[in-house]
């Protein structure tokens, strides 16, 4: 065991470094996630029946493909079609976002659908137009409900990531791989990983947590 | 909350832009794509960097041609669709030269011979043919040509009655040898010495009579102009005292 303990020592700078780049994944993936996911959500809940019916299409594609086929279609296959020479992070960033947009899309849906439907009524009856009564009224009130679902996509797509080194992401779990076969620890190895995970997933959620106490409105409940 | 998603959206486009620009500007530098599961012809060393002997010698080459050279390591199933999509630009990192992968790949001077050899628990009296009786479990790496052999050779055409095991690389294979829960792993010889020399209970119980094969340097089809430079390379190299010196430091 001490020399499981020697390489899981040696190998924590390293490792550290991995979480920066399944970090930057995440992060990346995240945010791309929210640029589509919000507009995707609004679509599908104002839009007309093809915009609504498109958005389905997006949705049912990239929750029923697999990560790794994802990955493979679109870096070997979509990326390298159109000539667009992404490295593999970027790659990893976009595929992981797109499938992210999917989910979180359906997040921001049930949240935009949780609000009571007198209130776009009220705004419209007020004069606003549509698009003001969607960014000013609805979106704020869903995107502050959204957090509690998102903190749950946040632990997904962190986990996700570890696949991403099929393209050679030099993240958590592809280091891991590294240093085993070097030192030949690898059960020690695997919970170090467990382990980073472990902690990155506790300070995701506790950030989120924190963010979504930051954002609440005092004293305001829709019920 | 406007704040903190302008951040988390700008934090995620910079990304991408840094990303797209940083590989566009990096067009001059050769990518060498490594399964750094391999010692010791390609690992990852302390620090995190590349290293082994394929890695040592690409470098030596690459300083001889004044070429500056990258080594990725990758997924070894995605090695040469990442060549053929230019990904990389090429592969030298212990692969055999086979018929099937020339015709999607150029491969170099041949530069190693390597024989297939079996890994079993260190016990006295175990043989390859013990470990490959009927019911056992054989653990290979996925996609490696020992994993052809094996399939096309011992079981399709002689009808043994063991089962193959795939694993991502051969020191998982060997853990599970180590668990017990195959009898042995087939390997080339080199990984299968270095995995000897850090596990005390694991022993080369010989070979299974596949033939000896070679390793060479892979290319993209249409890029003759680095082929040759490292063909060149490597015959000046293979020539020179520092081919055995490094040998020598990667215990080949």
């Amino acid at each position: 065991m001490s020399e499981g303990l020697t390489a899981v020592i040696n190998a924590f700078p390293y490792m550290l470094g991995g979480s920066v780049v399944t970090i930057l994944v995440v992060l990346g993936a995240m945010g791309l996630g929210l640029l589509l996911g919000v507009p995707l959500a609004v679509g599908q809940v104002y839009g007309n029946l093809s915009l609504r019916r498109s958005i389905e299409i997006y949705v049912w594609f990239f929750r029923g493909v697999p990560l790794l086929v994802l990955l493979f279609l679109f870096y070997f296959g979509l990326f390298s079609m159109l000539n667009i020479n992404l490295s593999a992070f970027a790659a990893a960033v976009i595929v992981l976002g797109l499938i992210s947009a999917a989910y979180q899309s359906q997040i921001f849906r049930g949240a935009i659908l949780s609000l009571p439907e007198g209130q776009f009524r009220a705004a419209r009856a007020l004069g606003m137009s549509d698009t003001t009564a969607i960014l000013y009224i609805v979106l704020p009130q869903a995107l502050r409900l959204s957090i509690p679902g998102w903190s749950n996509e946040y632990s997904i797509i962190l986990k996700d990531s570890a696949v991403t080194f099929a393209l050679g992401v030099p993240e958590i779990m592809a280091r891991t791989h590294f240093v085993a076969t070097r030192t030949y620890q690898h059960l020690p190895l695997y919970i170090l990983a467990g382990l980073i995970y472990l902690v990155l997933t506790y300070l995701g959620t506790r950030a989120l947590r924190a963010l979504e106490e930051k954002v609440r409105i005092h004293g305001y409940a829709h019920h | 909350m406007k704040k903190v998603l302008w951040l988390v959206l700008l934090v995620g486009a910079l990304l991408l832009v840094g990303n797209v620009a940083s590989s566009s500007a990096e067009e001059k530098v050769i990518i060498n794509g490594i399964d750094a599961n391999f010692p010791p012809f390609a690992f990852v060393d302390k620090t995190g960097k590349p290293d082994g002997f394929d890695v040592a010698v690409v470098d030596w080459i690459a300083k001889e041609n004044g070429l500056k050279v990258e080594h990725k390591p990758m997924d070894w199933d995605g090695i040469i669709p990442s060549l053929n999509a230019k990904k990389i630009d090429m592969i030298a990192s212990g692969m055999s030269i086979t018929d099937a992968r020339k015709e999607q790949v150029n491969f170099s001077l041949p530069y190693w011979t390597i024989k297939q050899v079996m890994v079993a628990k260190a016990e006295p009296n175990v043989t390859p043919e013990a470990a490959m009786k009927d019911g056992n479990k054989i653990g290979v790496q996925r996609g490696t040509t020992e994993a052809k052999w094996i399939e096309e050779n011992l079981i399709t055409k002689q009808g043994k009655k063991f089962e193959l095991v795939y694993y991502d690389s051969a020191p998982l294979a060997i853990e599970d040898v180590i668990n017990g829960r195959i009898a042995a792993a087939a390997m080339d010889d080199a990984p299968a010495k270095d995995a000897v020399s850090k596990k005390k209970n694991v022993k080369i119980i010989g070979t299974f009579g596949m033939p000896d094969e070679q390793f060479g340097y892979a290319f993209r089809k249409d890029d003759t102009e680095l082929l040759n430079k490292f063909n060149e390379g490597l015959k000046k190299i293979m020539a020179s005292p520092m081919w055995e010196e490094l040998a020598k430091k990667y215990e080949l």
